[in-house]
């Protein structure tokens, strides 16, 4: 069966230039630019530097800034939407982290102040107000994460399962990313100029973008998406890629999975931030892929450049471009490169456009294309791929009690592993070459990807990397706010913001294995390997491609007490889990799938869980044990939702609480994903771990673990 | 060590370019994180950038926020920046040559 087309039933926008599609085209048809000096939050000193801010947003404290941006921008795109989508899909790389500075350096203690700080509360948020009750995700790849969310929503999509999501990407302005770039020299004083020869930097700015995605026709479709491409440099943290090898690979896939050749396409959407290497990068990689270019032009002169909302933002001005037939102009390019070997658009043109090309590129090589065309278009010739599981082939945790083998030899003894490894022990694993820049939890990434393909017999290294992380980097977050702050502003380190970003950890990982395929990380607190688990599912592709599955998170002695309501300074710990993964399931040592995930405290999630699961009886079956993970923060909300469970599949299953052996954070779900694939290798569940004697596993047994509180998850374990 | 204390200025007299390099062979192996190099062992005419001890991009940068808050230089050009962070040594001949002009 061929797939459907994907229809992008309608957006919202909210940029520097304006809010709503109506005010954005005529910004773009007049050529203006939207860049000013900073404005929205004091400085301590020196004239401020050009960004672009949203005017006329709803004002008050409280929620942050980003999250009134996405609110404005989902609500335009929901407006006539008559039912909620089956789930949302954010991209974000700082959530509300304007205001967390804010409270910082007032010293609030209060954690109830910081439940805005997690870019999870952003894609919570929105499915709150639109009563979304199926996943909310949170992707957040640096600057291409916009651009990545839409591409998974996309896969969501073509599996089958959904009808309708909303995806987008949206993060505000803040001190992080604008000391941050500063620091990197990536700004330009004058604003910004992409493509041109005296270029000199980005301007930071903010937005947030939305498309409705739907597979049903709706009356008065906007345009279709019609494909995507992910691929990583696994270069380098920052720099791209000189020859834009990543960026190449990227538009490739995307056009591959557009079914369309190079020359189908009639505007290319540039990446275009201004920064001297970005953009020569691109066009080498343009160059060598079309010949000749397209009509192409960069927004970002106009826009500035939105982080994790610029692939989306640009998602719907590409919309506008087929709709309205337009090609937007390349605003503050005045004299072109000329080693790029093409000339961009210059100014506004009114043309037809048929399909548009859509890149955004990231720290950590992260590279996201998008192929937008109208709705007449023709759906891609490629069939539906049956995407069942994910096989298993190699596994490594870090808890307190340290590896994967230390680990299982005190759970087997029914003993708590919680803690957190030393940071001299941690170091002592790994080469200092490789963590002199990076902290504790890049740090904890590297040595479990390093493990877990050590433990994996007779494969490729992974082509592919999936992160869950419930909180990111909060070391170089910490470190760089504090330096900041110490330094009134005048020497945040550059070395910190690189780190900071949520998708470091995975882009080192990258670089580990030249991982140059898809590289997704994932933030939803305490679903965050969740989440990555079911990106992993939808879009690693069934061709023998390998990906590693990590979920990790680091305990931060100020931060973590103060965001994650599950921890106190007195029970800190951390670590995390990976998995080697593929679709070969025959010489596997255990398959997995994320089976369900629902979100809203509804009190049928439970039912819903069943039937996803396959019914009351078949869960009674062959389901030899539940490890459930009940975070401290949810105990209420999580006994009733277990207790409900058992009630409704009729007899009670022996339970693990395995927060009790592992501690309390973000990703514990990965240490107890890695258990659960230990067990079902082994055939045997310890009886330590659920108050019994030891559990026999028969052939056709599953383990399940679940996440219970404000979502319901499922994650099934079971033998090839 | 206190977090933050690298942080703070140090106003030191340095009667000669020894004492200099000498001090940033500390400075560099605390900032860049070189764990397995100590100061003797720090070639201050060996390649800083781009040779055996892995600086990049992102470590000049950082040495360049050290260099404006320790010793009130400011290098904000490309250019001149490859050619004071060729070795330890030319940095420490740039301070040197540049620090009473822009901290007067």
């Amino acid at each position: 069966m061929n797939q459907k087309l994907v229809y992008i039933a309608s957006a919202g926008i909210v940029s520097p230039l304006g809010s709503g599609l109506a005010q954005t085209e005529a910004a773009l048809r007049a050529n203006s630019s939207a860049i000013g000096p900073l404005e929205i939050f004091p400085l301590l000193q020196g004239p401020p530097l050009p960004v672009g801010q949203v005017r006329e947003l709803d004002s008050g404290p409280m929620p942050p800034r980003a999250h009134r941006l996405a609110r404005q921008a989902a609500q335009m795109a929901l407006a006539d939407c008559p039912s909620p989508p089956d789930a949302i899909i954010l991209g974000c790389t700082t959530g509300g982290i304007l205001t967390t500075e804010q409270l910082l350096r007032e010293g609030e203690r209060n954690r109830d102040a910081y439940r805005w700080h997690g870019l999870f509360s952003l894609a919570e948020d929105i499915a709150a107000l639109c009563g979304c009750t199926g996943p909310a995700l949170t992707v957040s790849t640096a600057c291409s994460s916009g651009a990545v969310a839409i591409a998974l929503a996309l896969n969501l999509l073509r599996g089958g399962r959904m009808r309708s999501i909303l995806a987008g990407g949206v993060d505000s302005l803040s001190r992080l990313t604008y000391f941050g770039f500063h620091s990197l020299q990536l700004v330009d004083r004058n604003g910004c100029r992409p493509l041109d020869a005296a270029r000199q930097g980005l301007a930071v700015a903010e937005g947030a973008g939305m498309l409705l995605l739907t597979t049903e026709r709706p009356p008065r479709p906007l345009a279709a998406l019609l494909g995507a491409g992910l691929s990583c440099d696994a270069h380098h943290p920052t720099a791209p890629h000189p020859e834009g090898q990543g960026a190449r690979a990227a538009m490739m896939a995307a056009l591959e999975d557009a079914s369309l050749a190079p020359e189908a396409i009639d505007y290319i959407n540039l990446h275009g931030t201004g920064t001297p290497d970005n953009d020569l990068a691109e066009a080498r990689a343009i160059v060598s892929l079309f010949s000749p270019p397209p009509p192409l032009s960069s927004i970002k002169g106009a826009t500035g450049h939105s982080l994790a909302a610029a692939g989306a933002i640009e998602a719907v001005i590409s919309c506008l471009a087929v709709s309205r037939s337009l090609v937007p102009g390349t605003v503050g390019c005045r004299q072109p490169d000329p080693a790029f070997g093409f000339t961009p658009q210059r100014t506004c043109a009114e043309q037809p456009v048929a399909t548009v090309l859509s890149n955004s590129f990231g720290f950590g090589g992260n590279n996201g294309c998008l192929v937008i065309g109208g709705p007449e278009s023709k759906p891609p010739r490629r069939p539906v791929e049956q995407k069942e599981f994910l096989a298993i082939h190699g596994s490594a945790c870090l808890s307190g009690a340290g590896s994967l083998a230390a680990t299982l030899a005190q759970l087997h003894l029914g003993l708590p592993v919680a803690g957190q490894m030393a940071q001299d022990t941690l170091a002592n694993q790994l080469p200092a070459k490789l963590i002199r820049r990076i902290k504790r939890l890049a740090r904890l990434t590297l040595l479990l990807a390093g493990e877990a393909q050590a433990d994996t017999v007779e494969k490729e290294p992974p082509a592919a990397i999936f992160m869950g992380t419930g909180w990111g980097a909060l070391s170089e977050t910490w470190d760089f706010l504090q330096r900041l702050t110490d330094s009134a502003e005048q020497f945040p380190s550059p070395i910190d913001f690189v780190g900071s970003v949520h998708n470091s950890p995975a882009g080192q990982a990258a670089m580990l294995f030249n991982a140059a395929s898809a590289n997704v990380t994932a933030s939803g607190g305490d679903y965050s390997f969740e989440q990555a688990l079911l990106a992993a599912q939808t879009l690693l592709p069934e061709s023998g491609q390998s990906a590693l599955l990590i979920g990790a998170d680091e305990g931060h002695p100020e931060f973590s007490p103060l965001l994650d309501p599950s921890i106190t300074a007195e029970n800190l710990a951390d670590g995390g889990g990976a998995l080697y993964v593929d679709r070969q399931g025959k010489q596997a040592r255990c398959l997995t799938r994320l089976s369900f995930y629902g979100r809203g405290g509804g009190d049928d999630l439970p039912e819903r869980l069943i039937a996803a699961l396959g019914g009351a009886a078949a869960i009674r079956s062959r389901t030899a044990a539940v490890l459930a993970g009940i975070p401290t923060a949810g105990r209420a909300e999580g006994d009733r939702q277990l207790a409900r469970f058992f009630d409704l599949i009729g007899t009670p299953l022996p339970v693990c609480r395995y927060r009790d052996f592992t501690g309390e954070f973000a990703s514990a779900s990965a240490v107890a994903a890695v258990m659960a694939a230990a067990f079902i290798e082994a055939g045997s569940v310890p009886g330590g771990l659920v108050g019994s004697g030891d559990i026999t596993l028969r052939p056709g047994d599953r383990l399940l673990v679940l996440g219970t509180g404000q979502c319901l998850t499922a994650m099934e374990f079971f033998r090839p | 060590m206190a977090p933050f204390a690298h942080l703070r200025v140090v106003h030191v007299n340095h009667n000669t370019m020894n004492e200099l390099v000498e001090e940033l062979k500390v400075k560099l192996i605390h900032l860049l994180n070189l764990t397995d190099l100590t100061p003797e062992q720090f070639d201050p005419q060996a390649q800083l950038v781009g040779g055996e001890l892995g600086i990049d991009s992102i470590d000049v940068l950082e040495m360049v926020v050290m260099v404006e808050r320790d010793y009130g230089v400011v290098i904000n050009s490309q250019e001149v920046g490859e050619k004071v962070f060729a070795s330890l040594a030319s940095l420490a001949a740039h301070i040197q040559a540049n620090r009473q002009g822009a901290a007067g």
